[in-house]
């Protein structure tokens, strides 16, 4: 039996454990590899007109799946490891992408909480008449990453893979040369699948890379340092990206240690459209430019954007060093 | 304090007799309008769903009649109902409006102390003794069932009416007649009188008129300004139809009996098997209730980027591949264009009616033949 794995959405957040579970189970597995072209037209041609261009991504990595596997993998998260809900797409996606026939094909639809150990082992251990491989087995793969999980730190374990593999993956990685201590530094926002994908976005790290921008993803920030930015909100945000990012956002700000923010969404994002008014009522006049994916294709507008806010950026700076960076600014002065 | 709510539906007419009841100064907001949503779209983060645009601009109407306290329900779905309160105070705060908010919100998130906490919050400037207090909430729900029930009744037997649209109209004049009222009481005596009214009217039940079920997200369902008066529309189009999700099947579910709720979700559905936030999976159960009972065919409303919809949606999609279920998803926004949505549900029931008529041919009833200008039985 081949069991294939859509590599769209939270995959690459959680790759390594995906891909050892897997490993361990020692089961024939095909990944569908990276986004491209043909995967989303698939996914768009497939998926329900109203959804967002990551769902449309995701169904057509599917899609692309159902015609070479036997299975493919359909997970339904409940809940994140802090207890946090996604969208609920996530937890109908299931549903969103296995319409009609197709829908036999999917597996994993057990609902997954991600922090409720028990209720996770027995959600997988259930699946094991799917994949075709012996309880116990499923048992000792959950068992293996479970070790795995608690062998690594917290920050390396999440998110860390977004900007790295958009290193690896885009091939116009070429002429990054600029960065450098002094470099303008962006915080890089937004639900890790728009900035992981680096077809949906369109390569976005390597063009900050060459325009002269860091991007900053705070990985490095630990759940307290995010869950203390959350004092002052009326009521405590329930969706896992709102808290991310909102906390991100407000505690890169504080630190002082970024220069603008660029927020990565995709065009209806039901989350994204509260996240960023909150970030917004928060952040004053400080920069912010928000990114709207869908499924455009032409780079020129992203370039004119993304240039212009590196002007912005660049501009600010020297305002706020005293200097002025055109001679004919200097004359507006006098 | 002077309390005021976010309109959806009738709730004006219900909190504003119970509030006058409970003796709690407040505010009813100005009815939704089409500048009312454009201001409220003008001031709203633009991706964010219909609702929210509309209850900007309820509040804004409602600080300018002074208010300075909003009793806001909220949820800890993945829905963004949830999120709205926190939205809804930054945005107003913006505009210069700095409410006071009594978010009621789902006793898993606050837990039954706080929300009893914040429900006595609501009711502080109230005279009124416990006991009497849960008299007037317990009037308020019979109020809302019984015109629910009249509603329902409306929807049912306007299309045998003899005078078309008499039916229509008494519906129109009992909700005038309970936006004047004075009590409780009184409110409750008007809906039965209008009941009564409904029942003496002259009908002719040998017409047979399509039976339509009307779903989906429960804001659009219920507050008639953003579903472009689809229970009129489809009144005058001679349709009889049902609409099941109200604010009283709202309240029963969620407050007078969690347990039937309970229950309810635990029946098994195939096609949505878990709560997916928002009323998805209503929506499907609703709709698979439609196959069995024998409706003649669906419509799905939502405002654009409802998420949970989508989903429901998606499902329709391989119902209506797979059994050919007639669905037809009408998405609301800021679009005004009443002309758009009538041309698309008219062309839903004429061919839902060709449909059946062709159905009868079949079967050998040919009563119906040419009706649409066009013979169908082959010749």
């Amino acid at each position: 039996m081949r069991i294939g794995i859509p590599e769209a959405l939270l995959f690459r957040r959680y790759e390594p454990f995906i891909r050892k579970f897997f490993d361990n189970l020692e089961v024939d597995v095909v990944y569908s590899g990276p986004t491209n072209g043909e995967i989303m037209e698939r996914g768009i041609a497939h998926c329900v007109d109203e959804a967002c261009l990551p769902m449309k991504i995701f169904q057509g990595h599917v899609v692309k799946l159902q015609a070479e596997c036997d299975k493919v993998v359909v997970p339904r998260l409940m809940k994140c490891e802090f207890g946090d809900s996604i969208c609920p797409k996530f937890v109908g996606l299931p549903e969103l992408v296995g319409k009609g026939r197709a829908g036999s094909k999917i597996i994993f639809t057990e609902p997954l909480y991600l922090n409720d150990r028990n209720k996770l082992r027995k959600a997988v251990i259930k699946q094991s008449k799917q994949i075709g491989v012996s309880k116990a087995k499923v048992n000792d793969a959950f068992r293996a990453v479970e070790e795995f999980v608690r062998a690594r730190k917290q920050g390396e374990c999440y998110g860390a893979g977004a900007v790295s593999s958009c290193e690896g993956g885009g091939e116009n990685t070429g002429g990054i040369t600029g960065i450098h201590d002094g470099a303008i530094k962006v915080a890089l926002l937004g639900h890790p699948y728009n900035i992981s994908d680096s077809y949906a976005n369109m390569n976005l790290v390597s063009k900050l890379k060459r325009l002269g921008i860091c991007p900053v993803t705070g990985d490095e920030l630990t759940r307290e340092d995010m869950d203390e930015q959350m004092t002052g909100l009326m009521k405590a945000p329930y969706w896992r990206f709102y808290r991310e990012n909102f906390g991100k956002a407000m505690a890169l700000l504080k630190k002082g240690s970024v220069d603008g923010i660029l927020y990565v969404s995709s065009f209806c994002c039901g989350t994204d459209s509260v996240t960023i008014e909150m970030i917004r009522s928060r952040i004053g006049d400080f920069s912010m430019l928000v990114l709207k994916l869908d499924e455009h294709t032409a780079e020129a507008g992203m370039d004119t954007r993304l240039e212009a806010f590196a002007e912005l950026l660049e501009r600010r700076r020297q305002k706020s060093k005293g200097t002025v960076p055109f001679d004919f600014l200097k004359g507006e002065k006098a | 304090m002077k309390l005021t709510f976010p309109r959806f539906g009738d709730s004006n007419i219900y909190g504003r007799l119970l509030f006058r009841e409970l003796g709690v100064d407040f505010v009813v907001p100005a009815p939704n309008s089409a500048e009312g949503l454009e201001r409220g779209a003008a001031r709203a983060p633009e991706d964010i769903c219909l609702p929210f645009k509309l209850m900007i601009d309820n509040l804004l109407s409602a600080w300018e009649q002074g208010a300075d306290t909003v009793i806001m329900p909220a949820t800890m779905g993945p829905c963004r109902l949830g999120e709205y309160g926190e939205l809804l105070a930054v945005t107003m705060r913006k505009q210069g409006c700095d409410f006071r908010w009594i978010l009621l919100d789902s006793i898993s998130a606050i837990g039954v102390k706080e929300l009893v906490h914040r429900l006595a919050q609501a009711v502080e400037d109230s005279l009124c003794s416990k006991r009497q207090i849960f008299r007037v909430l317990r009037k308020t729900y019979t109020l809302i069932k019984e015109f629910e029930k009249l509603e329902a009744e409306v929807r049912r037997l306007s299309p045998y009416d003899k005078t078309a649209g008499s039916s229509k109209a008494v519906l129109r004049t009992c909700r005038r007649a309970l936006e004047q009222a004075e009590e409780l009481s009184e409110a409750i005596n008007i809906v039965r009188q209008s009941k009564k009214e409904l029942h003496s009217l002259p009908r002719d039940m040998s017409k047979r008129p399509l039976r339509l079920l009307v779903t989906g997200e429960i804001y659009t369902q219920i507050e008639a300004f953003a579903n472009h008066y689809i229970e009129d529309t489809l009144m005058d189009l001679g349709v009889s139809f049902e609409k099941n999700i109200s604010i009283g099947w709202w309240v029963r579910n969620t407050v007078l009996n969690p347990f039937g709720g309970m229950l309810a979700e635990a029946k098994k559905n195939p096609l949505m098997p878990h709560r997916i936030g928002g009323y998805a999976k209503e929506t499907i159960n609703e709709a698979l209730r439609c196959k069995k009972e024998g409706f003649d065919g669906i419509l799905q409303l939502f405002p654009v980027g409802c998420m949970p919809e989508i989903v429901a949606k998606s499902v329709f999609d391989g119902l209506a591949k797979d059994e050919g279920l007639p669905v037809l998803s009408i998405v609301y926004d800021e679009m005004g264009g009443e002309a758009g949505y009538l041309i698309r549900i008219e062309a839903f029931i004429d061919m839902l009616e060709r449909k059946r008529d062709m159905e009868n041919v079949l079967s050998g009833d040919r009563c119906r033949i040419g009706k649409h200008g066009f013979c169908c039985n082959g010749r």
